[in-house]
């Protein structure tokens, strides 16, 4: 089994664990410090975590709904917390979002058990959800070994009774509970261009002192909103906001998410890794 | 706004988008679970649903990229799959990659515009695909046949050699795979018509797509290794007599190996 050694002070680069990934570590072992890999898959899929005997795993998650009234069950956090044992996983990411929240009716059928979805949402920008996120994270802590680091999530719609823009939340959630912050940096350009709001000048409020991991992937603008698009290359725009971020901090890791599509093209990976190295000083 | 009812009825509207569709036709409903429908873009919502369901979806990929890549080009992605979250909304991911297109091509079916060009091409690049697909698939080996040397007569009684999938089209699938391929593909360049293919597979390893004229496909349709040449000849053109274009194309049929003369 290999851990990756993030005191090591230089940026370590990973891919987010997908159909491409086995491949492209045989052919480019040298080029890939890590690879993170979701705790849903790891579960799904036990078969995912063999690959930690070549390469170290960061783990990450999307279950903890850190921004949810809602609380993961005991048993999803136990899990959680024995992948987080096994991988050593330096920290484990989760997002800024919530899988879960109350029924919206309770009737004989459902019983009021929660809606519980499958992938995560971007909360309601407001101060109760910042105190949510401390009390919720506040529980977490105390149960890993590890850090929890925020991912702030894309933002496709105005979440209603949200009272402060995409950054400034971010700002407060990093400020309130002391936590560190996985940026997403497309997940950022897309909330920027989906409210109408400058990315380079937004980026440069972000609390970078709390910056631990990057991640970037593509996106696409469809239907007339900006989306997340893991199967398509990050674009320029996210390689200029990566270039002013690392202006001002150095993260200890940097993931790229081109994890949805088996035929995304290795020569294209190979030189946004190579890109990246270079971008980080490596 | 309350936190926490924003998010149980967004959630609630994502989990079941024809609750969504409901509020967009009611929006005193919203009301109803505290949310002022003012504040809540629900055409932003079922658009986002879209995003997840195609998320879903992503393990057809491997199957038939060039239509993946197709829908991000077009930008119909985030359409289509939003009208797929309504279609298929409260029921689960159906357990094999196979039966999730299936299940996704039943629907484009239905809910496409073949009047529109996009919609058109991105139905036959599918079924291209799909059909490659099968028979890539396929576990069973097709035994050698052994076929009557010799011209078809009325009498013969063909037989297709290996399995095959028959696709009428609009458009040519493989020309908008090579168009795809390119960095700006120009969809336009695509020529439209009526096409038939049958995509055959002899052995495991050897799969191809034949082009056929409409004769040819429509005897490959009907040929079930029972009836006679004469037969056939007698449902599909109604002749008494066997033609001579009939036989000819069964000819062509026998002499690439689709087709074995009992």
């Amino acid at each position: 089994m290999k851990y990756l050694d993030a005191r090591s002070g230089t940026t370590s680069i990973g891919l987010g664990f997908g159909p491409i990934v086995p491949e492209f570590l045989a052919t480019s072992p040298d080029l890939l410090d890590y690879v993170e890999i979701p705790f849903e898959q790891l579960i799904h899929s036990p078969e995912v975590a063999e690959i930690q005997n070549s390469i170290p795993v960061i783990l990450h998650c999307a279950s903890m709904s850190v921004a949810g009234f809602v609380p993961p069950d005991e048993a999803t956090l136990k899990s959680i917390e024995i992948e987080a044992r096994r991988t050593k996983t330096p920290w484990i990411g989760e997002h800024l979002a919530f899988i879960s929240a109350d029924p919206l009716q309770a009737d004989e059928e459902t019983a009021g058990s929660p809606t519980t979805l499958t992938y995560t949402l971007c909360p309601q920008l407001s101060e109760e959800t910042v105190e949510q996120v401390a009390c919720n994270l506040e529980k977490l802590k105390s149960r890993f070994s590890v850090p929890v680091i925020l991912e702030n999530s894309p933002q496709y719609f105005d979440v209603p009774g949200s009272t402060m823009p995409m950054t400034d939340f971010i700002r407060a959630v990093a400020e309130r509970c002391d936590v560190g912050l996985l940026l997403d940096l497309t997940h950022f350009l897309i909330s920027m261009i989906n409210t109408s709001r400058e990315a380079v000048k937004e980026i440069d409020r972000l609390p970078l002192e709390h910056l631990v991991e990057i991640h970037i992937s593509g996106l696409s603008i469809q239907s007339g909103i900006a989306w997340d698009d893991h199967a398509t290359p990050a674009t320029e725009p996210v390689f200029d906001l990566l270039r002013r971020v690392l202006q001002r901090a150095r993260p200890r890791a940097v993931t790229l998410e081109y994890n949805w599509s088996p035929s995304f093209p290795h020569s294209t990976l190979r030189k946004h890794v190579e890109r990246v190295h270079e971008m980080v000083g490596n | 706004m309350i936190a926490r009812r924003v998010h149980a009825a967004i959630a609630a509207g994502l989990k079941d988008p024809h609750l969504l569709l409901r509020w967009q036709r009611q929006p005193k409903l919203l009301r109803d679970c505290g949310l002022d429908p003012k504040t809540i873009d629900l055409a932003a919502l079922l658009k986002f649903a879209g995003l997840t369901t195609k998320v879903r979806h992503n393990g057809l990929r491997a199957d038939i990229p060039s239509t993946f890549r197709f829908l991000s080009i077009t930008g119909l992605e985030i359409e289509v799959f939003s009208a797929y979250a309504t279609f298929h909304a409260g029921k689960s991911l159906a357990p094999t990659v196979q039966a999730r297109s299936a299940e996704l091509l039943l629907f484009l079916e239905q809910w496409l515009d073949f009047e529109k060009r996009e919609h058109a091409l991105l139905y036959d690049l599918m079924r291209h695909e799909l059909a490659l697909a099968q028979l890539r698939k396929l576990e069973t080996s097709t035994p050698d046949l052994s076929s009557v040397v010799g011209q078809p007569r009325a009498s013969s009684r063909p037989k297709v050699h290996g399995d095959i999938i028959l696709h009428e089209m609009r458009s040519d699938p493989r020309v908008v795979q090579t168009l795809l391929s390119q960095k700006n593909p120009r969809l336009e360049e695509a020529p439209s018509g009526t096409f038939y293919f049958c995509y055959w597979r002899q052995k495991a390893e050897d799969i191809y797509v034949l082009e056929l004229d409409a004769l040819g496909f429509y005897l490959v349709s009907n040929i079930d290794g029972k009836r006679t040449a004469a037969e056939l000849s007698s449902s599909l053109c109604g002749n008494r007599r066997t033609p001579k274009a009939l036989l000819q194309s069964l000819a062509e049929l026998a002499a690439v190996g689709i087709v074995v003369l009992g």
